[in-house]
């Protein structure tokens, strides 16, 4: 069954040519010369005011990074980068890390109004009290401004850029920097170590439930840089923290580099939730210009009961390049991975994610639903595999897309492994696993066919959306709409 | 920068190059053929042997798993009795062909014949650079068969190619033509010697005209210490029809390719596969299947029962074309993973570029089912009788479909026999 014209029309009002947050900001900045060396990074970690044992393990991620390749598996095809022809630092003229709102450059202020984006806290509070939401502005290289740190540090929340972190907390960054995606996981993860600028850095106390969302929001803007961001979240045991990342960057010819690194870690009986709203640039509609997407995110389950979530709505990116995955370690732990991917122009995805069955007792869940359009290529590509230990493993997966058009195309390749016999995995991707009852309990109402498909379809995409907080669920409401009937795998 | 430097030849990487350079001059063939097999030979030592960084590879990393190549040196293998009664045999001993008088409306020669015709050449090509099997086997081939039924014609007797070898090497290839609304049950048989460690290889290519409805059915019953590399290549035009079920029931290291293409409006495949896995091996199934025209159908069901410490990996890749709209494919893994040393690895791939398909592929990794079990129980079936049982109806449901009544007994008494073995 091809799309019905609803469909056509919803995924139309977010294609390419429809970017929204393709302004530049004139803002005179702090650039780095172009080019990676040594002494790129001790430039960086100079910047950053980094103790030593922080270059050390910059220097010798650099020295790893030249000796890998750039990985060519992933269905996506692309110039070759010259990784020397990027500025690897820049940052907003006298910022070099995150300071009170009123120092903060009103120009730059005037970014994040036109994006939407709330930085002052008064702004809020008039607001919607509920919707009460810290966030992390992060600007080309360096974190802006933080908000509600005070109020998050009263309940012992430590929310702030990871800059500031390696200074204030040296103790916990040492402690799990790195520990979930090693310092070669792969190339881009490589690179990142070696280059990394800012992010944020999130560490809820033991039985501490994080008394608001937190979130980041990356803008890059500066011409000719790269973004290397790292996140890193710790939940302390029965700890519990959401946190929201949205993304968008100008509309520029060239192709930009975003290659960030994010870590989770939840121990006994916590629980992480990260959602992304991703719009980075995706280029215009003859596929010229948008960011390069290469991203490591990985979540480590590492105590009993613990629970990390992924949902992630991705638009944006010529290239994304992702697979938020779970290490599900400790016994009873959960992984979970919601995902609506919708590509348009020549925007090219390959995403997915991994679930690593370890512990007793795991389980998992993959719902991931991809939408290509135009000239765009969708690949889902997602791994889940029971050790020999992880006795009573469950899996289930689904993933459906659909194809807009017939210049494009929808792949799937999941990487199914079993190595328990007392594992349980379930992959499908298919159309006809509607509930017949549901279907005929519509029919049956006079409702027509195709309505009636739509109208569950559009049941389980909002479940999706649903995973969101509130607060991003607004941005993806627009998705809501789509109807996936005629899904193909 | 990031200079990847060649690894040194493996030692069964060495044995394969050595291995050519003793029996070169003794393969059939002329001038073109010969040097055919020195490009493949060059490529094989030039590439090495696949490892699972080639993603058709992935979970086979045959630099690992191929560890030794026998010489030519075997024990004495020996024609069996056919799968089924009166079948008409086309015995391959030790990968020698023999002189066979066929029916009306079947030409057949051997393929060495056809190596020295003078038009063998092109076809000893590989698929591409990670076609191991293409490369070994097109290097290395000495005999074979190649037959074509007449457009029309309906085959009533089962044609049993009949491969039985006894350790040593043995490297065949298979060309079958089916001519237009020909129709014909084809059964391919490859036998091994328990107590012999050989090294096999096959290529069949299948070429399916307009209408021609077939049977193919490949049944692999190796040793327990033989390794076995083997691809089929077939090709649908309109209308046509192709029924493949694969066995696997023996070998150490085992890797059956199938490589379908759908090329004429209304072509249909239906793939049913049986691994029964045991011991120490390790056995890979991967299927590629194009859907290259509109309004072409496929329906492929793996089902898969791991013992012991086997390793089972089945790829299944779809690839349906921007112009083939109306694709109709579904594809199903099932394995049951009976014990906790043993592995599955699935791989259900789409790739699609057409908008107006239906495509679905699911994968389970189950254990029995216990509500089933217990059903059974309680009716004073013991567990391991009421196991038994089980299992077998979860294989012996795809050997239903055969419509020929002798084959589906053959083939369930096989089933049944290496269970009972194994179980």
């Amino acid at each position: 069954m091809p799309a019905v014209q609803e469909t056509i029309d919803q995924v139309r009002q977010i294609d390419v040519d429809q970017y929204k947050y393709g302004f530049e900001t004139v803002i005179e900045s702090d650039t780095a010369p172009k080019g990676l060396t040594e002494d790129t990074i001790r430039m960086i970690s100079a910047k950053k005011e980094e103790p030593e044992w922080m270059l050390e393990w910059r220097l010798d991620a650099f020295k790893r990074w030249q000796t890998l390749e750039e990985p060519t598996w992933a269905r996506v095809d692309y110039p070759k980068i010259d990784f020397q022809d990027i500025h690897y630092y820049s940052a907003p003229k006298g910022i070099t890390g995150p300071k009170s709102i009123d120092d903060v450059d009103p120009e730059l202020l005037r970014v994040y109004e036109k994006l939407g984006i709330p930085l002052r806290e008064q702004e809020i509070l008039a607001g919607v009290q509920q919707s009460k939401i810290a966030v992390d502005a992060v600007f080309d290289s360096v974190s802006v401004v933080t908000t509600f740190k005070e109020e998050l540090s009263k309940a012992g929340v430590i929310f702030m850029s990871i800059s500031e972190a390696m200074r204030e907390h040296p103790e916990l960054v040492k402690k799990y920097l790195g520990t979930v995606v090693p310092v070669t996981d792969n190339y881009y993860a490589t690179l990142n170590a070696a280059v990394f600028t800012d992010g944020s850095f999130v560490y809820v106390p033991k039985g501490v439930r994080c008394p608001m969302e937190l979130s980041t929001y990356f803008r890059i803007n500066e011409k000719n840089t790269g973004q290397f961001e790292r996140t890193l979240i710790i939940a302390e045991e029965g700890a519990y923290v959401s946190y929201l990342e949205g993304c968008t960057a100008p509309q520029r010819d060239e192709n930009q580099l975003h290659a960030a690194v994010v870590e989770l870690i939840a121990l006994d009986d916590a629980e992480i939730k990260y959602s992304t709203v991703q719009n980075w640039y995706p280029g215009d509609k003859d596929g010229k210009g948008g960011i390069y997407n290469f991203v490591t995110k990985r979540g480590d389950c590492r105590g009993k009961n613990s629970k990390i979530s992924w949902t992630q709505v991705e638009t944006g990116s010529a290239i994304t390049w992702k697979y938020p995955s779970c290490i599900l370690r400790g016994d009873n732990s959960r992984g979970e991975f919601y995902s609506i991917a919708v590509s348009n122009g020549y925007q090219q995805i390959d995403s997915g994610t991994k679930m690593i069955h370890l512990g007793k007792n795991t389980s998992s869940r993959i719902i991931s639903k991809g939408i290509s359009a135009g000239h765009s290529s969708n690949t889902y590509r997602g791994q889940v595999s029971a050790h020999r230990k992880a006795s009573n493993a469950r899996n289930f997966t689904q993933c459906d897309s659909l194809l807009i058009g017939d210049q494009c195309g929808a792949h799937t390749v999941p990487y199914i492994e079993a190595k328990n016999s007392t594992a349980q995995f379930e992959h499908e991707a298919t159309t006809s696993k509607i509930s017949e009852d549901q279907l005929f309990y519509c029919l049956a109402r006079g409702i027509p066919e195709e309505e009636a498909i739509a109208l569950i379809v559009n049941g389980f995409v909002k479940e999706v959306i649903q995973e969101l907080p509130m607060e991003f669920a607004v941005e993806a409401q627009k998705l809501i709409g789509i109807s996936l009937e005629g899904s193909v795998g | 920068m990031n200079i990847q430097t060649k690894p040194p030849h493996t030692a069964a990487e060495k044995a394969i190059l050595d291995s050519f350079a003793e029996v070169m001059g003794q393969l059939p063939g002329d001038a073109p053929v010969t040097a055919a097999r020195d490009k493949l030979v060059s490529a094989i030592s030039n590439d090495g042997l696949p490892t699972r960084r080639l993603e058709s590879w992935h979970y086979t990393d045959l630099r690992n798993l191929l560890r030794d190549v026998p010489g030519q040196a075997s024990g004495a293998a020996q024609q069996v009795d056919p799968l089924v009664r009166g079948s008409l045999v086309l015995p391959l001993v030790q990968g020698q062909s023999a002189d066979i008088s066929v029916p009306d409306g079947l030409e057949l020669s051997s393929y060495m014949e056809l190596l020295a015709s003078g038009e063998a050449a092109s076809r000893l090509v590989a698929r591409g650079a990670d076609d191991l099997i293409g490369r070994l086997n097109g290097a290395f081939v000495m005999d074979g068969y190649s037959f074509s039924v007449a457009a029309d014609q309906a085959i009533e007797e089962i044609i049993e190619i009949q491969s039985t070898q006894s350790g040593g090497q043995v490297h065949n290839r298979f060309a079958a033509g089916f001519g237009a609304k020909a129709t014909a049950t084809v059964v391919d048989r490859h036998l091994g010697d328990k107590g012999q460690s050989g090294l096999s290889s096959a290529v069949t290519t299948l070429d399916l005209a307009d209408g021609a409805d077939v049977t193919w059915i490949i049944l692999q019953g190796c040793g327990e210490a033989d390794q076995r590399l083997a691809q089929l290549n077939a090709r649908l035009g309109a209308d046509a029809k192709l029924k493949l079920f694969v066995i696997n029931a023996g070998g150490k290291l085992v890797r059956q390719e199938l490589h379908v293409e759908a090329a004429g409006e209304g072509a249909h495949l239906d793939l049913r596969c049986v691994n029964l896995l045991a011991g120490d091996s390790h056995t890979d199934v991967t299927l590629t299947l194009g859907h290259n025209v509109p309004n072409t159908t496929s329906s492929e069901i793996v089902r898969n029962v791991v013992l012991n410490r086997a390793r089972g990996v089945f790829q299944g890749q779809i690839r349906v074309a921007q112009v083939a709209q109306k694709t109709d494919a579904q594809m199903a893994c099932n394995t049951l993973l009976l014990s906790d040393d043993g592995e599955f690895s699935a791989k259900p791939e789409l790739e699609i570029f057409a908008d107006d398909v239906i495509c679905a592929h699911g994968a389970t990794v189950i254990d029995i089912d216990h509500n089933h079990l217990f059903y059974l129980m309680a009716r004073g079936i013991s567990e391991k009788t009421a196991r038994g049982l089980l299992v077998n109806g979860f294989v012996d449901e795809l050997i239903d479909e055969l419509e020929n009544e002798d084959l589906v007994e053959a083939l369930e008494t096989l089933i049944e026999q290496w269970l009972a073995d194994h179980g």
